[in-house]
């Protein structure tokens, strides 16, 4: 088992979707990985390829390529790791905000979510605050998670913010921010309960705002 | 000299009495010298055109460059864009799901195609408006940045491993669109071509896509438009490792943005094409001081002023928050370093 783990990782690091497919339906037929497990070598394989795009070994197509690979694996992977955590772990709306259109890492975070137990609504990319809002109300949402890749994006995040208190939601739903560029100054600066990088950190902050 | 003889002096190559400055300032921060949202003027190209010939008056730099919304839009090939105040305009739609969509683009078959609908009045409005000391540069997407538009950019990368074959046949049915445009922009009169080919830089794709996938397009269509006028080519980010490459296309000037070593760029290529950048946009122009621009302008004349081939600029379009102030320090410092 441990070895199926450390080729998996190797073939999301390399981008190969065929052998992340098959190393996945490894992983199930064997029944042996607990969900952290999994989720480990997920984390240190998207490591990895950001380590390689930081050095510049790696660039977007790339990164891609191994979004792809976990994308692809995580469709045989679901099943398995939401049988292993099947009591519902919360109810999360996400989405990428006005004027950003970068969904690689929101979709990879929204399948882990999913794996982990949580009812996902994904509005997609360049959502509008307005969307946000209805859907958190429609669905007594949990958790707000809002994709914003880059440091522009300050003010759809503000805005989002503000409309939660306007309409007396805020104490209602925690809301975590994410994106490569995040950091905690920038979380603190929007006013959010939590940030995150990547899918561990994500994963983390979930289950300490909801107590899953 | 005026602004005319100082920028086709430079590209004869000949010393100049002064460094040309052409900052790239186009429908992200000229709408708001006349008062107006970024929308309001990519949506109506003569707004667009009052918005850049205001700011070139306002300013006093050496050229105007068409874009955003004039004669540069997205949707020449069918793609809806939404726009809204002084946002970045997004693709919302994208046309190619697999390669039996390439056949459904809408193509223009020339020039004469682009122009339907009055769509280059605005780029003949800027040109009499500048008048004839002044230069106009109009600005297109280059084949391998249409069919990025076309396909969607991620799912575009995502295919130079997936399918590496669609990606060919894509951006080559995209290089008659850039000639389309190219022509129909020269022929309402701009003076020289801006080709940009911002999702080549190597701060986004690895250097030998760009030669397989990108490269050779820039010089088909430089090839036949560089005929007609001087062409820029445009990439923006970190372009070093593709320079030379980037010298070969046959392009009369390259536009390099702040990340490139100005003074290693000279010395690479410098002998063989015009530079034209490259201060630091966001982090000088629009977050920095007055003696920040001042510095950096002193900086980039003493990397590359010498022997002439230089024409100062930011190296990408300069942002709506940036403080006027800012862009008149640059000018100014412009002038006073670039005295040859």
């Amino acid at each position: 088992m441990k070895d199926t783990l450390e080729n998996f990782e190797l073939a999301i690091v390399a981008g190969n979707a065929n052998a992340s497919v098959d190393l996945a339906d490894t992983i199930v037929r064997q029944g042996q990985a607990t969900a952290d497990e999994i989720f480990d070598h997920l984390a240190a394989a998207m490591e990895e390829v950001g380590s390689r795009y930081e050095t510049g070994e790696y660039f977007i197509p790339e990164m891609l390529r191994s979004a792809e690979a976990v994308e692809k694996a995580m469709t045989v992977l679901e099943p398995y790791l939401f049988e292993r955590r099947h009591e519902q772990a919360g109810i999360i709306v996400m989405g990428t905000v006005k004027g950003d259109i970068h969904n690689i890492g929101k979709n990879i975070i929204v399948s882990a979510l999913r794996a982990s137990g949580y009812e996902v609504h994904d509005l997609g990319v360049n959502v509008s605050t307005e969307k946000f809002i209805n859907k958190v109300k429609e669905t007594s949402a949990d958790l707000l998670l809002l994709s914003a890749f880059t440091t522009s994006t300050k003010p759809a995040l503000l805005d989002i913010i503000a409309a939660l208190e306007s309409e007396g939601m805020r104490g209602e739903v925690k809301v975590i921010s994410g994106g490569a560029s995040h950091s905690e100054d920038f979380a603190r600066e929007i006013g959010v309960d939590g940030f995150a990088t990547d899918v561990k950190s994500t994963l983390a902050i979930c289950r300490s705002l909801t107590g899953a | 000299m005026n602004s005319r003889e100082r920028f086709f002096s430079v590209l004869a190559g000949e010393i100049p009495d002064r460094v040309p400055v052409i900052p790239v300032v186009d429908g992200y921060f000229a709408p708001k010298i006349i008062g107006r949202d970024n929308d309001e003027c990519f949506l109506d190209g003569i707004c667009q055109a009052e918005a850049l010939a205001a700011s070139l008056a306002r300013f006093g730099y050496d050229g105007a460059i068409a874009e955003m919304g004039l004669g540069d839009e997205p949707n020449v090939l069918g793609c809806p864009v939404e726009v809204e105040g002084n946002d970045v305009p997004l693709v919302v739609e994208t046309l190619i799901a697999g390669r039996e969509d390439i056949g459904k683009l809408k193509i223009p078959a020339d020039s004469s195609a682009v122009a339907t609908g009055g769509k280059l009045e605005p780029v003949r409005w800027l040109v009499e408006a500048v008048g004839a000391g002044q230069i106009v540069l109009g600005s297109v997407r280059s084949p391998f940045e249409y069919a990025a538009t076309v396909r969607g950019l991620f799912d575009f990368m995502t295919d130079f491993y997936r399918d590496p074959e669609l990606v060919r046949d894509l951006v080559a049915a995209c290089i008659p669109a850039t000639l389309a445009v190219g022509k129909a922009l020269i022929e309402a009169g701009v003076d020289a071509l801006v080709i940009k080919d911002s999702f080549a830089s190597s701060s986004m794709i690895s250097p030998d896509h760009y030669r397989e996938f990108a490269w050779p397009a820039e010089v088909q269509a430089i090839g036949e438009l560089g005929g007609l006028a001087p062409v820029v080519l445009h990439i923006c980010r970190n372009s070093m490792p593709i320079l030379e490459d980037m010298a070969k296309t046959g392009a009369a000037v390259l536009e390099i943005d702040s990340p490139v070593d100005l003074a290693a760029a000279k010395a690479a290529v410098g002998g063989r094409v015009v530079l034209k950048g490259n201060i630091d946009a966001a982090a000088v122009i629009e977050k920095g001081s007055l003696e920040d621009v001042e510095a950096a302008v002193r900086y980039a004349m003493s990397a590359a002023k010498a022997g002439g081939g230089f024409i100062l600029s930011s190296g990408d379009s300069i942002p709506n928050s940036a403080p006027e102030n800012n862009l008149t320090a640059l000018v100014e410092a412009g002038k006073k370093y670039g005295k040859y």
